[in-house]
């Protein structure tokens, strides 16, 4: 092969030292997306949570939100798995669980953390829970809500599969002024 | 049936990939709070931070740090401060950073 020809054609990222990993992050993310647009089958794991969220999930599956018309599909196996819908504040019992899960799943795979208490809110690391998911895990996606609506979290499962755009950092959280004006 | 068949062959369609319009419960849904900066003082952001049982607010000097994803929407701040606090509505909250879920809120309010 003409090394010249070659490195033209994989281009300036192709070059181990000057690899930008954000680029790459970049691209992987693009290629999954293109893989699992139309067909991604989704792992639940449940870390301690309360179960509200588990509710919420399987709402999902109702007639009114009808998970599968987007693709998406619960599977009981992490070996089938492509996402990993992760609940709860990772309780330290359930350590050698989810590391076999996550281990399990065949690459390339994405860690959805879901609810407050997976993205730290509720519990704080002690000796019996982590604290939230990325402790543990490489989360992709954060899901926030306690719980999160069954419509919040086909925001985040779109958001995960790159066909919806995420609105956070957008967000402000800063109201208008009171209408009411006067003191506080 | 029928009708659901007719209606689908009459648009073209049948479902939508996602919620076109919003959902008629999505008025309804707990959503993390809206800070009023002008409201905001520094005795107050120190009650919401107290108040907080998610520890999603803390203050660093004249800002409010606000983590809607630590938020539970229990609305104890609203409690402490209705004044300052009003609920956001935003519930399409799914980061892929999560830095980009950390808010700064700047404290405007003069102290009484």
């Amino acid at each position: 092969m003409n090394p010249a020809l070659g490195d033209a054609r994989r281009g300036p990222t192709a070059d181990p030292a000057g690899r930008d990993e954000a680029a790459a992050a970049r691209q992987l993310r693009d290629k999954i997306a293109a893989q699992f647009g139309r067909s991604l089958h989704i792992r639940t794991l449940d870390t301690g949570s309360c179960a509200v969220c588990e509710q919420e999930i399987r709402l999902l599956t109702a007639p009114h939100y009808d998970l599968h018309r987007l693709g998406f599909f619960f599977t009981p196996a992490p070996r089938h798995a492509d996402l990993l819908l992760v609940t709860g504040p990772m309780v330290r019992a359930f350590d050698v669980a989810a590391r076999k899960t996550y281990e399990a799943m065949p690459g390339p795979k994405v860690v959805v953390a879901t609810g407050a208490c997976a993205l730290g809110g509720v519990y704080p690391a002690d000796p019996f829970v982590h604290g939230q998911v990325s402790n543990v895990l490489p989360v992709d996606v954060w899901i926030p809500g306690c719980p999160p609506s069954p419509l919040a979290l086909l925001h985040g499962l779109g958001v995960a599969v790159g066909r919806l755009a995420e609105k956070t950092p957008g967000l402000t959280f800063i109201a208008d002024e009171d209408p009411y004006g006067g003191e506080a | 049936m029928p009708l659901w068949f007719a209606r689908g062959l009459r648009r073209g369609v049948v479902t939508t990939r996602y919620p076109a319009r919003p959902d008629s419960s999505s008025a309804f849904l707990p959503t993390p709070p809206a800070f009023r900066p002008g409201q905001l003082t520094r005795e107050t952001a120190d009650r919401m931070v107290a108040a907080c049982p998610s520890g999603a607010l803390r203050r660093q000097g004249d800002v409010l740090v606000f983590d809607p994803g630590a938020c539970t929407a229990c609305g104890r701040c609203a409690a402490v401060a209705p004044r300052a606090v009003t609920w956001s509505g935003e519930w399409e909250l799914a980061a892929t950073t999560r830095s980009a879920l950390v808010k700064e809120i700047p404290i405007l309010g003069e102290e009484l």
